[in-house]
């Protein structure tokens, strides 16, 4: 048990170096654009430009004219203690107020997509390969392949216009609608399913294919081990033999590219997010960088990273549960 | 001696590749793509002219009607596939030069050269790639340039990772060993030894980067982050949505450039199915291999290396 | 062995799950499809729904002291008010929190009386200290002072209840607008604030028709209205609503679906994809009350630097296509003294028959650039004296996709007299550095507003804002500066007498039309939408009582209060 606990130590220890790299190109990338924030302020009001003003506004967002290397390591003290400073776009709202519940909803779109796209195609892969050459194997991976070959964002906007707009089936946007109040209810639970069910849709349209052939190639390599003909020979139940045998092996690099493809979902759903109004991290973002708002995208950028390796970890975790060799 | 069979090696490849259907199709399909990517420009319209009312639907005059300042949607989609086509290939050119550079020595070398790049590689892998490009993108100036740098710096690592698989794979048999014993230099091993071997893995690499590239840039592009005054399909799309496209139900200015797009990316997988199905036989020993060809946006792939970075 | 049975145990135990799961999710979609129905209850009268602000959340900001965009709408001009309301369609200051003012001491003395029988939200009376709080709160923090007020105050101070004196460190005549402005805050509440420019003020109390917050959530909040608000009767509406819209599609599906009351956004042909809808209740109204937009030329590059050049260049744009195809015609092309239909009665006859620089000829242009010199080269394309192509950039902001097509436009034109240029997008903040520093060729930007067209023309042609080239300047980014103006805007700040003024708006007029400093382009409207199916009594072409667009506070008070349930 102790080489697991390494094992996962040693996981912990690179995610957080590269956790440490994302936070120090987090920190250089915005302080290269050019402009400065308080002078884009004012020129939003399209007024007249007050010195003094100017230098009230630039301390109180914490731009000084310290050199780069102090500034940077503030920067790190400040992360560390959980401040990430105030917006600029919502001043003087702290980032952490504003990120907190954004990341709720991202989280929760792009999870549920992730994990029904992840189970459903991971089954189809399976079935597939096991039927080689089948209805299933011949006809459904080029219909994936095809709808995958479709931008995000376009089939969002398509699905949105047709069943939103145009049929009226689904909501136009948001993540609930105005009638149900925020928390542990009933309504409020299945309104949020029913505003995410578009989106959600887009997104595992896109991303099944993906998911489905990998788990079929590789069940296909795992079919043709030694053991499963063995099992076969062995007269054991043909469903046992593909479940517990073939694709509980199969299953572990795939799920190796859970973990992965967490980043490529949360960055699809940032984009499904925009076309919905759905309230995440998406559009925020997109506000963040229009606004020049350097600490909201680095927040942003901070959270997604860290969301992305956490998710990174429990995949491990669940791995060493699932891959007795990773114990050894 | 050994140019001579590496010749026989692309032979066969190229050869199956025609008679592959998948391939065959999918190829026929892209390079379709790229003769009206060439040549289409010099036989439209002006797509930069403001010709007649806006939004009118396809008639005979403007085949796939006008954008929503009366421009020629056909000129558009034509002359817009250029660029996007080009940004497209060139990423995946440079992602798989870096992938295979990277990727390559940490896998031959092996070692502190192989814990460093790997690590490095891993580091860029969970970074989130969206986030990342978008702030890339909005800082640097837009156009064409930017938008493949961008693209190559949040898409190359997964390639190096594959790459770095297949050459530790391939550094332990015996004619690599043989190469090293008779004092050949490694450049050489790599280049003469290694890499041919490595060319529908190579194939397939650049084919699923073009296929992220070209996805990535257009979504960059429809969020206004390229430069809206070229014509790429990314900024028909940008234009399209500009000019509230759907809500005045004119189809027409969104859904033929969609449409393209989904063709090339639909005849690129179809090609990497076919590379897929050609060599896998082949390379009997490598059966493995089939695992790490990138399906699709080449971030569904999957690695069995899963204790070796620890 | 035994660690083996248990994870295959495991395996199955997952999969079954996954079945459950599903069918449970199965189970809860069928519950939604039957529960489809609206669920909105309704309660008294409806919510008067406003699109204003494009966000994708709302953060809880009721501070109307620090620089717009960070506290909701309407919080400077609805939840508080200001002491007057220039109203841009009347060119008149309507008396609000202040009844009356008065230049004394040659000019360097202002005494405004204040409103009695006003009172804040929470009871309180409504007193002048109020008015003197709030502007020495502005002299103790800088950062809420953006217009830079103390830049010409030297006093305010309240001499009783109902009277406030403003003191000047010099005659500045024009300060009175952003005097008048100035949203007041309550001194009793913000007195025990430690940071004014980071308080969020959450509960705000103020004196305006809408002070309570009803409900605040990252998607929608309410506001109703003040139980103490100062006008008998009003405002008739119960309470107003707003939705974070994050785009201005997003924002334009709802208003097509009825379900917002009142906006100012930009809709393309919007007489089909809006009014079409519904044309009994959907109705716009675009009046031309803001400044023009103007094309900016350096007139520090070679070439450019020449009047005849610049007179050209504007020759040669063909204004109507622009305002067709990037305006969608819901404007006009600039007027040849760039004064829009909001400051027309002031437009100088002498100076809108010298300006015959702003119609379509290209023909002219050719002419005069070839009498200035230019001679075309092999391509086509005008050559400087040192044998070099001309080549210039158009600066635009990346996503002001109107602007954009302008420049498209704009380039297309210029080639047809041998200029060459190249639309280029930058980024807002790269953008604004550029222009700001005099590092760019052409751009297409906007001007000072203003009730006189005094701030129009100082920013266009005085030498008080002109930086080098590298140097950031507030505005003059193209660097053209006039002796003559310089004084005409010193007699300008002094007087306050009707004649004189409009002799040196006049003055001003004619040197801007002889130098053609910057080139305008069109009339800029101002976007507003309405629906009637709900709510009456909005301002029209026929009933203009103000402007319709909320996006000019504080002139969205007068219509906030005097709209009507149906």
């Amino acid at each position: 048990m102790s080489t697991s606990i390494q094992y996962l130590l040693r996981r912990l220890g690179f995610y957080a170096i590269a956790a440490w790299a994302a936070l120090t190109l987090n920190f250089f990338i915005p302080r290269m654009m050019p402009g400065d924030p308080a002078s884009i302020i004012f020129a939003r009001f399209r007024g007249k430009l007050n010195p003094e003003a100017m230098v009230a506004l630039r301390e109180t967002f914490g731009l000084t004219d310290e050199p780069l290397l102090g500034q940077y390591f503030t920067y790190l003290k400040n992360l560390l203690s959980g401040d990430l400073g105030i917006s600029i776009a919502y001043f003087p709202q702290p980032v952490t107020e504003i990120i907190s519940t954004a990341l709720l909803w991202t989280i929760f779109l792009a999870g549920t997509s992730l994990i029904i796209s992840f189970s459903l195609g991971t089954l189809l892969g399976t079935l597939a390969a096991w039927k080689r050459g089948g209805r299933l194997d011949s006809f459904l991976p080029p219909a994936l392949a095809f709808f995958g070959a479709f931008p995000y964002f376009w089939l969002a906007m398509v699905a949105l216009f047709t069943f939103g707009f145009g049929l009226g089936w689904f909501p136009l946007r948001h993540a609930y609608g105005d009638a149900v109040t925020p928390g542990f209810n009933l309504p409020f639970m299945i309104d949020a399913i029913y505003h995410a069910f578009l989106p959600a849709l887009t997104m595992v349209m896109v991303s099944l294919g993906g998911w489905m052939l990998s788990m079929r190639n590789t069940m296909i390599t795992t079919l043709g081990a030694d053991y499963i003909t063995f099992a076969r020979a062995k007269g054991l139940p043909s469903k046992m033999v593909m479940l517990k045998y073939a694709a509980r092996n199969a299953i572990l690099p795939n799920f190796t590219g859970f973990g992965m493809a967490l980043g490529f979902v949360l960055s699809g759903a940032l984009l499904t997010e925009i076309i919905f109004s759905y309230p995440g991290q998406g559009y925020l973002l997109l506000e963040a960088v229009r606004a020049q708002d350097f600490p909201l995208m680095q927040g942003l950028f901070m959270t997604i990273t860290l969301a992305v390796l956490g998710a990174n970890w429990l995949v491990d975790i669940a791995i060493l549960f699932l891959d007795p060799r990773t114990r050894r | 001696m050994a140019t001579r069979k590496n010749d026989s090696i692309l032979f066969r490849w190229i050869k199956g590749i025609i008679h592959n259907k998948k391939a065959l199709s999918g190829s026929l399909l892209v390079l379709s793509f790229i003769l009206i990517a060439a040549i289409g420009p010099y036989i439209t319209v002006d797509p930069n002219a403001f010709l007649d009312t806006p939004l009118s639907p396809p008639s005979f005059s403007h085949w796939f009607g006008t954008t929503g300042q009366g421009q020629d949607v056909l000129a558009q989609t034509i002359s817009g596939a250029r660029q996007t086509l080009i940004v497209g290939f060139a990423t995946g050119f440079f992602v798989v030069l870096i992938g295979a550079l990277i990727g390559g020595i940490s896998g031959f070398y092996g070692g502190k050269v192989d814990d460093v790049l790997s690590m490095i590689i891993n580091i860029f892998l969970v970074m989130p790639g969206l986030p990342l490009m978008v702030i890339l993108a909005s800082w640097l100036p837009p156009g064409p340039l930017t938008l493949t740098g961008v693209l190559v710096i949040t898409g190359w690592a997964w390639n190096a990772r594959v790459i770095r698989s297949q050459m530790m794979a391939l550094r332990d048999r015996d004619f690599v060993s043989a190469a090293i014993v008779s004092g050949e230099r490694n450049i050489r091993i790599i280049l003469i030894e290694i890499m041919p071997r490595m060319l529908s893995l190579l194939a397939s690499s650049f084919i699923g980067a073009s296929i992220y590239a070209i996805g990535a840039q257009v979504g960059l592009e429809f969020l206004g982050l390229g430069d809206v005054s070229t014509i790429t399909w990314g900024t028909n799309l940008y234009w399209a949505s500009n000019d509230l496209a759907l809500l005045t139900g004119s189809w027409w200015t969104f859904v033929p450039t969609g449409i393209c797009i989904a063709f090339v990316s639909f005849g690129l997988t179809l090609i990497n199915f076919g590379i897929d199905e050609v060599t896998n036989p082949r390379l009997i020993s490598e059966r493995n291999w089939r695992k790490y060809l990138p399906k699709g946006k080449g971030n569904d792939g999957i690695t069995p290396v899963i204790k070796t970075h620890a | 062995m035994k660690d083996k049975t248990f994870k295959m145990f495991s395996f199955h135990c997952v999969h079954q799950y996954i079945l459950k799961l599903s069918s449970a999710v199965l189970i809860c979609f069928i519950l939604i499809f039957n529960n489809c129905v609206q669920h909105e209850k309704t309660t008294g009268s409806p919510p008067f729904v406003i699109s204003q602000e494009q966000v994708s959340s709302f953060v809880r900001n009721f501070n109307p002291l620090i620089p717009s965009g960070s506290s909701r709408w309407p919080t400077v001009s609805g939840i508080y008010e200001p002491l007057f309301i220039y109203n841009s369609m009347t060119g008149i200051y309507v008396p609000w929190l202040a009844t009356g003012y008065e230049w004394k001491d040659g000019n360097l003395q202002l005494d405004v009386t204040i409103r009695e029988n006003v009172t804040w939200s929470d009871g309180q009376p409504f007193t002048a200290y109020d008015v003197s709080y709030t502007f020495n709160l502005k002299k103790t923090n800088a950062a809420l002072d953006p217009r830079a007020s103390w830049g010409y105050l030297k006093s305010v101070e309240a001499i009783n209840d109902h009277l406030v004196r403003f003191k000047f460190l010099r005659i500045f005549v024009p300060g009175l607008h952003a005097l008048t402005e100035q949203s007041i805050i309550p001194k009793h509440i913000w007195e025990n604030i430690d940071d004014p420019v980071k308080f969020t003020n959450p509960n705000p109390v103020a004196t305006g028709p809408f002070t309570e917050i009803l409900r605040f959530d990252h998607q929608i909040w309410e506001l109703g209205r003040n139980p103490h608000y100062w006008q008998e009767g009003k405002p008739a509406v119960e309470r107003l609503r707003f939705y974070a819209y994050p785009t201005n599609e997003q924002a334009t599906i709802a208003l097509i679906n009825g379900e917002v009351d009142w906006a100012g956004n930009f809709i393309p042909a919007i007489d089909r994809v809006f009014v079409g809808r519904d044309p009994e209740n959907h109705h716009y109204w675009f009046p031309r009350v803001g400044g023009s937009i103007f094309l900016y030329v350096n007139t520090t590059k070679q070439f450019l630097d020449q009047v005849e050049v610049r007179k050209a260049i504007s020759l040669a744009i063909n204004r109507e296509l622009i305002v067709r195809v990037a305006m969608y015609d819901y404007t006009i092309p600039a007027h040849p003294t760039a004064l829009a239909d909001g400051l027309a009665p002031w437009r100088s006859p002498t100076a809108t028959e010298n300006g015959d620089w702003v119609e379509y000829d290209i023909e002219r242009a050719n002419e005069m650039l070839d009498n200035a010199g230019f001679k075309k080269g092999p391509n086509g394309i005008r050559l400087l004296p040192d044998g070099k192509e001309l080549f210039f950039d158009i600066s635009i902001v990346s996503g002001w996709s109107d602007w954009i097509r302008a420049a498209q436009v704009i380039s297309q034109n210029l080639k047809l007299v041998g200029i060459n240029t190249r639309v280029k997008t930058r980024d807002f903040g790269a953008w604004l550095s550029s222009m700001q520093n005099g590092e760019f060729d052409m751009g297409i930007a906007w001007t000072e507003k203003g009730p006189t067209p005094y701030r129009l023309y100082r920013g266009l042609m005085s030498s008080e804002f002109l930086k080098p080239v590298g140097e950031t300047a507030e505005v003059n980014w193209h660097r053209f500066a006039s002796d003559e103006v310089d004084s005409l805007c010193v007699a300008f700040e002094k007087t306050s007498d009707k004649e004189e003024i409009k002799q040196i708006i006049y003055r001003m007029q004619e040197i801007f039309v002889d130098n053609a400093p910057a080139i305008p382009l069109f009339a800029e409207p101002s976007w507003g939408q309405y629906n009637t199916k709900r709510f009456t009594n909005f301002p029209t072409e026929k009933n203009p009582y103000a402007q319709i667009s909320p996006n000019y506070p504080p002139e969205n008070l007068l219509v906030l209060v005097n709209v009507e349930p149906k």
